[in-house]
């Protein structure tokens, strides 16, 4: 079985380099990839320059290959058909899903090509932006540290919500100062949104502060990134003025003053200078600002300051973040051939693009299928559902459940944070959508094949 | 026609019926025809166009499915991906892949006959020499001649040395000197035991090598039989003899007219064109650069 497979993945392989499409392919990747960063204007800081190579380039190799991948998956299969070059294939002992894997199988050997090419292109790009800027070695040194590695993002430590509350709830209900139909839980539940609310909303002069705690083992000496973000209550976003102390048990605290403005992602760089041992931080946030009118919102729910810390070389994290590129090749590779199988090539593409589109509106899907609600009228009252509305409703839900994976598992946003992509994110890339997204697609694909009449 | 008697290909009541787009029946092809194929025969499939001879035959390599009706090829279904490795096809038009080269192609499709090693190379090698493509072996198949790609289908066909080998038009586009090569080799190969199912146009080639015949119109096979018995006119004689003097033939002929009361006809023997071509053809040295 193996010998005939790998028999009809070498033909798959050999006609893309001798129709040139591997050729023009590789002109176009490389093209990009060094022509992107060219075209593309950044803030003119190198960290903005760093953040276009490894965000733009990354999207551009994965947009690039998962097209031309859809493309020459559909018509692997239909247009070996159309041109009956496939009546002498069929004819020799082998099965159809072989012929299937074949296809698969050569498709992918030129993905895991063109994109182990792309990885060391941007990587080589990356490392050469900053070697040759003319910034100062410590801030050439400190953009490496922030972009050119892997960073795990710790949450600060938070108190017992639930037990502060509980104590608080109790005193509200001894004093009788809440509505009768409140529950004792919704009262609770009040009582933590309502110190979440206090802990971070900073008025002018205030304050507030964080702890991290570091995991053992670790790998250290390297620069530990603060990353954060405020809102304001104003409308106007005037810069605000503060400053950080950040402290461990061993040694002094360091101040550091910055001015920031709302609305906008902030990164403090923090030379990595506690003793071995301490893996407590704390950092203070303390307005300046005394007379500034706004309140500061200095995170929603979702939205904590996070301490950055070292997990591992950025040339590990790309190859993890191509993995997850590859599965979604892989996936697909198999919905184009499996689409091929059936129809003809232009028919092919067409109800692939489609699906690809379906799934890109995953997002209007996902606040359908959660929300309930299709649109919102501008006006008036809004109209009760019908069982048409619920049975589409329904196929909202489902859909939402199928699409969820495909577009989670994104490695573009956390490659070109320098956040990690962890060996576990990666596999389940691989068993989700290589492994079952594209079986499922494969055995639909080889059973259309199966029955599929070549006369 | 060799000696054994083996079943090869049987076909009871098979037909097919084309749908269209919404399944309602658009073409009888092939309508409830009934055919037996004996090893180390060779037969052939006539009929003019649209008369179900391709139809048949992608029943038979298991590229259709037939509508009714039965259909075994070497004892079994002929979707069996085992009885595959037992047939060769060669089609009407070369359908090959035209950025590979003639060894190429071969490699590829004795790869899919399992074929490795020194085992596929020297199969590969000596099919190259015997369809006489060995100056051109090297060479992508999309710059070589109708007949050259047709000698590489030919060899195609062969690399497994198949118990049954069918071929659709095997000799067009094929000079009358390959033509003659080809139709040598079916014939030695149906020596050797293997079974051949020929479709063609070329009448001359079929009454040629074919052992047996069958004639398809509209679906339905008109005439079937054995060369010799459906050429053959049992009303008509022919004498051969060299040319002898011309009072012997009078007086010959005299006899006949006295004793049958017909004045019979009298002609010179003649040759086929394709006979005095290869003589020509191969008196001349050819022309070498």
């Amino acid at each position: 079985m193996m010998l005939r497979t790998i028999a009809i993945a070498w033909l798959t392989i050999r006609e893309a380099v001798r129709s040139r499409l591997l050729l023009s392919l590789t002109a176009l990747l490389v093209g990009g990839l060094f022509g992107l960063p060219l075209l593309i204007a950044g803030d003119n800081t190198l960290e903005g320059q760093i953040q276009v190579i490894l965000s733009y380039t990354t999207t551009f190799a994965t947009t690039l290959l998962s097209i031309t991948t859809l493309l020459t998956a559909c018509g692997g299969l239909s247009s070996d058909i159309q041109d009956r070059r496939l009546y002498l294939v069929v004819t020799k002992p082998l099965h159809r899903y072989e012929l299937w894997l074949g296809k698969w199988l050569g498709i992918m050997a030129l993905n895991v090509a063109l994109l182990t090419l792309s990885g060391f292109i941007i990587s080589a790009m990356a490392r050469h932006a900053i070697q040759a800027s003319s910034d100062s070695i410590q801030h050439k040194r400190q953009v490496s540290e922030q972009f050119l590695l892997a960073r795990e993002a710790l949450r600060p430590l938070t108190p017992d919500w639930s037990q502060i509350a509980e104590e608080a709830t109790q005193r509200l209900i001894k004093s009788g100062r809440v509505p009768d139909h409140m529950t004792p839980q919704a009262i609770q539940q009040k009582v933590i949104e309502e110190m979440k609310i206090q802990r971070f909303t900073i008025p002018p002069g205030g304050g507030v502060q964080f702890s991290f705690e570091r995991p053992e083992g670790g790998p250290t000496g390297h620069a530990l990134i603060l990353s954060y973000k405020f809102d304001s209550t104003r409308p106007e976003r005037s810069p605000v003025a503060a400053q950080w102390t950040i402290s461990n048990a061993s040694g002094p605290p360091e101040q550091v003053a910055v001015t920031n403005y709302p609305g906008i992602p902030a990164n403090l760089v923090l030379e990595d200078n506690f003793s071995p041992g301490t893996n407590k931080i704390t950092v203070a946030y303390q307005r300046l600002d005394s007379h500034s009118q706004a309140t500061l919102i200095f995170a929603d729910k979702t939205q904590e300051p996070e301490l950055l810390i070292t997990y591992g070389s950025f040339e590990m994290n790309l190859i993890r973040g191509l993995i997850i590129v590859l599965a979604r090749l892989a996936f697909l590779t198999a919905l184009g051939l499996s689409a091929g199988c059936l129809l003809s090539t232009p028919v092919a593409v067409f109800v692939a693009f489609f699906i690809i589109i379906l799934i890109a509106s995953a997002g209007y899907v996902e606040s359908v299928a959660t929300s309930g609600v299709f649109y919102i009228p501008h006006e008036g009252p809004s109209l009760e559902q019908t069982r048409l509305d619920r049975v589409v409703l329904h196929l909202f839900q489902f859909f939402n459940v199928v699409t969820h994976p495909l577009t989670e598992l994104d490695a573009n946003p956390l490659l070109s944070t320098g956040r990690v992509i962890r060996w576990q994110l990666a596999l389940r890339a691989l068993g989700l959508l290589a492994g079952l997204y594209g079986a499922i697609t494969a055995f639909v694909g080889i059973m259309l094949f199966n029955r599929r009449e070549l006369g | 026609m060799g000696e054994h008697n083996e079943l090869v290909i049987e076909a009871r009541k098979l037909t097919k019926v084309f749908r269209d787009f919404w399944h309602r029946p658009k073409v009888r092809a092939v309508n409830g025809i009934d055919l037996e194929i004996r090893q180390g025969e060779i037969f052939g499939l006539l009929g003019p166009n649209g008369s179900g001879k391709s139809t048949t035959i992608k029943m038979i390599l298991g590229l259709l499915h037939p509508t009714s009706g039965h259909l075994s090829v070497l004892g079994k279904s002929p979707r069996d991906v085992a009885v595959k490795s037992k047939i060769g096809f060669m089609p009407e038009e070369s359908y090959l892949y035209k950025y590979l080269t003639a060894v190429e192609i071969l490699n590829f499709y004795a790869n899919l006959y399992g074929l490795s090693g020194k085992d596929k190379a020297n199969r590969v090698e000596n099919l190259i020499t015997q369809v006489g493509l060995n100056a051109a072996k090297n060479r992508p198949i999309g710059e070589f001649s109708k007949g050259m790609a047709r000698r590489v289908g030919l060899a195609q066909c062969l690399l497994n040395d198949p118990d049954l080998i069918l071929l659709d038009e095997p000799t067009s586009g094929l000079d009358p000197i390959a033509c003659r090569e080809v139709k040598d080799l079916l014939l030695s190969l149906a020596k050797r035991g293997k079974s051949i199912l020929i479709c063609s146009h070329h009448l001359a080639d079929m009454q040629d090598i074919c052992d047996r015949v069958a004639i398809l119109l509209n679906g339905d096979i008109c005439t079937q039989g054995s060369v010799k018995d459906l050429l053959v006119n049992p009303d008509t004689l022919r004498f051969s003899l060299q040319s002898p003097p011309r009072e012997t033939l009078s007086a010959i002929l005299d006899y006949i007219e006295r004793e049958t009361g017909q004045r019979p006809l009298v002609d010179h023997a003649g040759r086929t064109l394709e006979s005095v071509f290869i003589e020509t053809v191969k008196r001349r040295p050819a022309v070498t650069s």
